[in-house]
């Protein structure tokens, strides 16, 4: 690289505590992480990895806690002095200029200038550097907008290098990433690390992780569940261990699927709006269907075209064996009985400003409605009431706002409404994510409960280990298309195997 | 080559087309129209509006909007007028009295939307009024006359063909040209508007960038302000009622974008000038200035439209978003 | 199965919950306090202004601040109505102009009855209402760049139709019914507003339709996906404040015992500050989904009272729009700092 680096940061994290409204995200969290040092941070998702990497960047701040640089203490108030004290971040979000150009990006910290104008000769060749450093053969002129998913990624990862940081944080970057791509990126840390630049990564593919680092902290519901320990020596079940909290066999639950009659949902060579061809699947009442596939797969997209927010431009789908055209959502939702439990929890999956009642009864309330539309607050709660109790909503009462609810309670409330409309086909966006381990395992008894009382349930998940669990059958998608339908054994090994196969076969 | 490619695929070039278009389909129509009293007419009206509309354009480039942006000409048009009348102050000790208080009240938006979290919508709204008010107040809704003698010369004095208020209005649109295309507060601007959020995390104070944008919109209207005390030869509080629909629709129609981070400096003069072309043909062919009204509505929703398609084309809309 | 049921259900982390139901409670307090405050300041003002502006309490005086409140009672109920979407309309002054204009022209150009001409007008306005509904939810623009073109397509249109004449032979029905005193000191006007807003709030708080739409307006996307016809619903808020909008052009007719289509000023602007001033006194969220419609009409009548009270002081009514600017100002900046003091406190800081 360019710069010498003389000596990593040291990094000392200590008892740092972060609470969001609702969620103790980190709780007493320490991570010591020695110069030069490629250092793993694990936990699943909701664990506060991300939370963590804020607090280390300026973004948050922390209510106590300490974080010490070279044994100095910090506390960055903004982004702006991190990235002053020569620390250098990938957010898991994409946080690109889709407008500007790929240099115009990457050189958004430190432009370059020439009599105080920018001087987009210089960015360009200084953005090509680091573009040939990732093996990403793109134009730097061209606009972010054009990039592909991946693209993005790579890009986003040369902007973070290009600062030249003693101090750097990757926060699932390979997420979509081929395998030679996250090669061409761990060859780059490696040598960053032998220049003593000191690497914190996160990442769910615990090869990876086995491949690249030397320590490990695990958090597990905020808190540690193990601090910076040397990599060398440990397994991979005793990692999965420390980030559950028990033993992945533990997991296997006995196959309920019945295959009679036709199916609840079925799709016939279904393409969309979105550039989803050839799709055929089928969801039997009584059975689970999980559906796998890596970010950008278009899993969430084509739950959207099912319940009708995205328009399906071939094929056909067929309800209960009959032919159905699907209009638009409140079709899906009210005539053909579709639900939809969004990956998106508080962007498009609740009205967290409005009460928990209103929040399940919103798609039953033209339903409810008497003479000229009359609901009462009376009738709602009605409505509502059942599923305090059947689900374990811990909320104080019906009255509570959402969003002053937990992750896990939350979640119990999107699928409440579905109860309450009475759906016969639900899909299940990612259903676990930011759910501490508790209020999981209760999601997923949920979820085989509701498909042994007969509904057909589609989940969605990129939780490999709860996939092969839950599911009755496992479907693989790739790029837009389906590769693979198998049905799982709920044999971890194998079904790992063979959706890994699919995607990169 | 590439320029060349680049210049096809920006907003400008089609501006440009429909404004010498238009240009020759009206002179066709009627002769008349090459006259160099009309050209002058638009000359004029140019020069005022391109900066006001450039006043809203840098608000739009970070995804605000000004309501107050009439207001705040009309609060320094009085001042300016009010400082050389009533307190006899020399014309540029009143210019610069002018700016600042511009300035200031482009600040005091700015800093007020910063701090409150709020739509810059509900706080510009209660700023107009309370610029609106004071103006009216201050003046008892009565013109000041006495605007100096230099002044009134520069509102009506020729350059040869040109008016001697493109003397400021050029400067100005080549200036915020370079310094958004160029220079790295103006680049930051953008940047924060196109994704505010990832600007934030690269550096850039989002503090820094909304009062920098809202205070360079209180210097341009109160530039416009003190231009339309030139034209008009005095200082009316009435200065700035006619300029929120035009002062939006310049910018849109050269293709700024509403949600923000984009700002052509360009095609905000040709949308200038497409809609002095407008009100002049509609002059010149004898029909009701309220059509005017009506069509420059209707040119504002054709053009926030087809923003809205090049966009989801480029892929800058968002996909997944419903509804 | 048996991995699955022996995990204990999930029982909240110890003050979680507590702090959670502590949080609504001061939550529930402020929305409280926001009338209760609206309400103490009224009557503060009411004091002050009895005390020192001489002939506030007069009868005159209160029965035209009793019609003032009528009309910009409505507007602003109008207003509160597309409020709820998280957009706004900038052209309802326009489409009250518009409207009254059309009863006019139904009236006297027509022939038509007194009713038949008032049921045309409210119609008008809901469809040139649901015009702006129509775009925004076709075309995803914010309805603030859409209401401002239409503003002008519609202002422009009806000043084109009518060529700036006013309606100046209303039936004596109507121009009497403006005069009417009731008790010497309330307005048939004002009677009006109070049926519109317990309407609007039969409608939110207890209809299918209204709750639809308050859902659809805090978030359009959960909402879509629970099916709610949110484009529908958002047509209907459109045109529901534009039916209203209407209500308040005819009103501000009869105040003036004429139809006249400068009387909101150039393109309707005038209405602006008003239209805004009450909901969002009243608590009305800007970004949708929130309405109080108690709050709304509290708001109108602290705003009219400030108005009245300032102008019987002879303040000069210049310095009164400063002062209308000014109290806006502060009753966002005050709902704000407590909304983050709220916050701050249920995190537990
Ligand atoms: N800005 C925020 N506001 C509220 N809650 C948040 C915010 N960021 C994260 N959380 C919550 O904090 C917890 C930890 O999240 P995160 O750090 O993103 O986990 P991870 O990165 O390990 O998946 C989750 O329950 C999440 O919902
Ligand atoms: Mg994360």
């Amino acid at each position: 690289m360019s710069r010498q680096v003389k000596s990593g940061l040291q990094v000392e994290v200590r008892g740092v505590s972060k609470a969001f409204v609702g969620v103790q995200a980190l709780d007493n969290v320490n991570l010591t992480v020695g110069a030069g040092q490629i250092h793993a941070l694990l936990g699943e998702n909701g664990a506060g990895k991300s939370t963590l990497i804020k607090i280390l960047t300026g973004v948050h701040q922390p209510d106590s806690g300490k974080v010490l640089l070279d044994g100095r203490e910090m506390a960055f108030r903004t982004p702006r002095e991190a990235i002053a004290a020569g620390i250098g971040v990938v957010h898991q979000e994409r946080n690109l200029i889709t407008r500007f150009s790929v240099a115009e990006n990457i050189t958004l910290e430190d432009p370059p200038t020439r009599f105080g104008l920018f001087d987009e000769a210089a960015a360009v060749a200084a953005t090509r550097k680091w573009l040939d450093l990732l093996h990403l053969d793109t134009d730097p002129r061209t606009p972010v907008s054009r990039l592909s998913v991946a693209q993005v990624q790579l890009v986003e990862i040369a902007k973070a290098l290009s600062l030249e940081s003693r101090f750097l944080l990757l926060d699932e970057p390979t997420s979509s990433l081929t395998p030679h791509e996250t090669g061409t990126l761990f060859a780059v840390l490696r040598r960053l690390a032998a220049d003593g630049v000191t690497i914190v990564f996160v990442s769910h593919k615990l090869e990876e992780v086995f491949e690249l680092c030397t320590h490990v902290t695990v958090l597990r519901d905020g808190r540690n569940a193990c601090d910076s320990r040397p990599l060398a020596g440990m397994t991979r079940a005793d990692v999965v261990r420390l980030m559950i909290g028990r033993d992945e066999r533990a997991f296997a639950a006995p196959a309920i699927g019945t295959r009679s009659g036709p199916p609840a949902l079925e799709l016939r060579g279904v393409a969309t709006g979105l550039g989803h061809k050839d799709i055929t699947l089928q969801a039997h009442a009584g059975e689970i269907l999980g559906l796998y596939g890596l970010v950008g797969a278009g899993r969430s997209e084509l739950a959207r075209a099912i319940i009708g927010a995205v328009p399906i431009t071939a094929g056909e789908v067929r309800i209960d064996g009959k032919p159905e055209r699907i209009r638009d959502v409140a079709d899906a939702v009210r005539r053909l009985g579709i639900g939809y439990v969004s990956e998106d929890r508080k962007g498009d999956g609740l009205i967290l400003a409005h009460d928990v009642a209103a929040n399940i009864a919103a798609t039953v309330w033209h339903r409810l409605g008497k003479f000229l539309g009359f609901v009462s607050d009376r009738m709602q709660n009605t409505t509502a009431a059942p599923f305090l109790t059947s689900l374990d909503i811990r909320t104080p009462s019906l009255a509570q706002r959402v969003g002053n609810l937990s992750g896990g309670n939350q979640q119990k409330v999107s699928v409440a409404k579905w109860l309450a409309a009475g759906s016969k086909v639900l899909i299940v966006d990612e259903p676990t994510v930011g759910i501490d381990i508790r209020s999981k395992a209760y999601l997923h008894d949920l979820i085989l409960k509701l498909a042994r009382d007969g509904a057909a349930v589609i989940v969605i998940s990129s939780d490999m280990p709860e996939l092969v669990m839950l599911a009755d059958r496992i479907a693989v998608m790739k790029g837009f298309r389906l590769v693979d339908t198998f049905d799982n054994a709920r044999e971890y090994t194998a079904a790992s195997q063979r959706i890994m196969q699919a995607i990169h076969g | 080559m590439n320029a060349f490619r680049r210049m096809l695929r920006s907003d400008s070039l089609g501006l440009a087309l429909v404004v010498l278009l238009g240009g020759a389909a009206l002179s066709i129509a009627r002769p008349e129209f090459l006259t160099a009293y009309n050209i002058d007419v638009i000359l004029v009206g140019f020069c005022l509006t391109v900066i006001y509309a450039l006043g809203q354009g840098v608000i739009i480039a970070i995804g605000h909007m000004n309501l107050a942006l009439g207001a705040t000409g009309c609060l320094v048009a009085v001042s300016f007028g009010g400082a050389m009348q009533v307190w006899g102050l020399p014309v540029w000790a009143a210019v610069i009295f002018g700016l600042l208080i511009g300035m200031f009240c482009g600040f005091v938006n700015g800093w007020l939307t910063h701090k409150s979290g709020l739509t810059s919508f509900i706080i510009t709204l209660a700023t107009m009024s309370i610029f609106k008010g004071i103006s009216l107040g201050i003046t008892e809704a009565q013109p000041f006359y006495g605007v100096a003698e230099s002044v009134k010369a520069f509102g009506s004095d020729r350059w040869g063909p040109l008016p001697e208020t493109l003397l400021v209005a050029l400067p100005i649109v080549i200036g915020l040209a370079v310094f958004l295309g160029r220079m790295i507060p103006g680049r930051q601007m953008l940047a924060f508007g196109g994704n505010p959020s990832a600007a934030e995390l690269s550096g850039i104070s989002r503090a820094r960038m909304v009062i920098l944008a809202h205070t360079l919109s209180g210097l341009l209207a109160a530039i416009a302000g003190m231009m339309s005390v030139a034209r008009l030869q005095l200082a009316s509080p009435a200065i700035g009622d006619e300029w929120l629909i035009a002062s939006f629709a310049a910018p849109v129609i050269g293709g700024a974008v509403l949600s923000g981070g984009h700002l052509s400096v360009l095609g905000t003069c040709l949308g200038v000038l497409i809609v002095s072309l407008i009100n002049q043909a509609l002059v010149m062919l004898a029909v009701d200035p309220f059509y005017v009204q009506v069509l420059l509505g209707a040119l504002i929703l054709g053009a926030v439209g087809l923003n809205r398609l090049r966009e989801s084309r480029m892929g800058n809309a968002p996909v997944l978003r419903l509804s | 199965m048996a991995a699955l049921n022996t995990v204990q259900t999930p029982s909240p982390r110890p003050g979680e919950r507590d702090a959670a139901s502590a949080a609504s409670r001061r939550l529930s307090g402020i929305f409280g306090s926001n009338l209760v405050g609206l309400l103490i300041a009224i009557a503060v003002f009411v004091l002050l202004f009895g005390f020192f502006a001489n002939g506030f309490l007069s009868k005159v005086n209160l029965y035209s601040i009793s019609r003032s409140i009528g009309i910009d009672g409505v507007i602003g109920l109008a207003m509160m109505t597309v409020l709820v979407t998280g957009g706004l309309n900038l052209g309802l002054g326009a489409i009250g102009v518009c409207s009254a204009m059309g009863v006019g022209w139904a009236l006297q150009s027509l022939g038509l009855p007194i009713a038949v001409s008032m049921i045309f007008g409210v119609l008008l306005g809901a469809a040139l209402g649901a015009v702006n509904g129509l775009i925004v939810v076709t075309t995803r623009l914010h309805s603030f760049v859409v209401t401002l073109a239409t503003m002008s397509i519609f202002f422009g249109t009806m000043i084109l139709l009518s060529g700036a004449n006013g309606f100046n032979a209303l039936p004596r029905v109507l121009t009497g019914f403006g005069r009417i005193r009731m008790y010497g000191v309330v307005s048939p006007l004002l009677l009006i507003m109070l049926l519109v807003a317990a309407l609007l709030f039969y409608l939110y708080r207890y209809t299918a339709l209204g709750r639809e739409m308050l859902a659809a307006g805090a978030n359009p996307f959960a909402a879509k996906l629970s099916g709610l016809p949110v484009e529908r619903l958002f047509v209907c808020c459109h045109a529901l404040c534009g039916g209203i909008g209407a209500i308040a052009g005819v009103m501000a007719s009869l105040r003036n015992g004429a139809i006249v289509p400068s009387m909101a000023g150039p393109l309707g602007a005038d209405w602006l500050l008003p239209a805004f001033l009450a909901p969002v006194l009243g608590g009305t969220l800007l970004t949708g989904g929130g309405v109080s419609v108690s709050g709304a009409v509290l708001g109108c009548v602290f705003v009219e009272i400030i108005t009245r009270g300032l102008y019987m002081l002879q303040i000069g009514e210049f310095w009164i729009q400063t002062a209308l600017g000014l109290v806006l100002l502060g009753a966002i900046l005050l709902e704000r700092g407590r909304a983050a003091m709220a916050l701050q406190r249920s995190i537990g800081r």
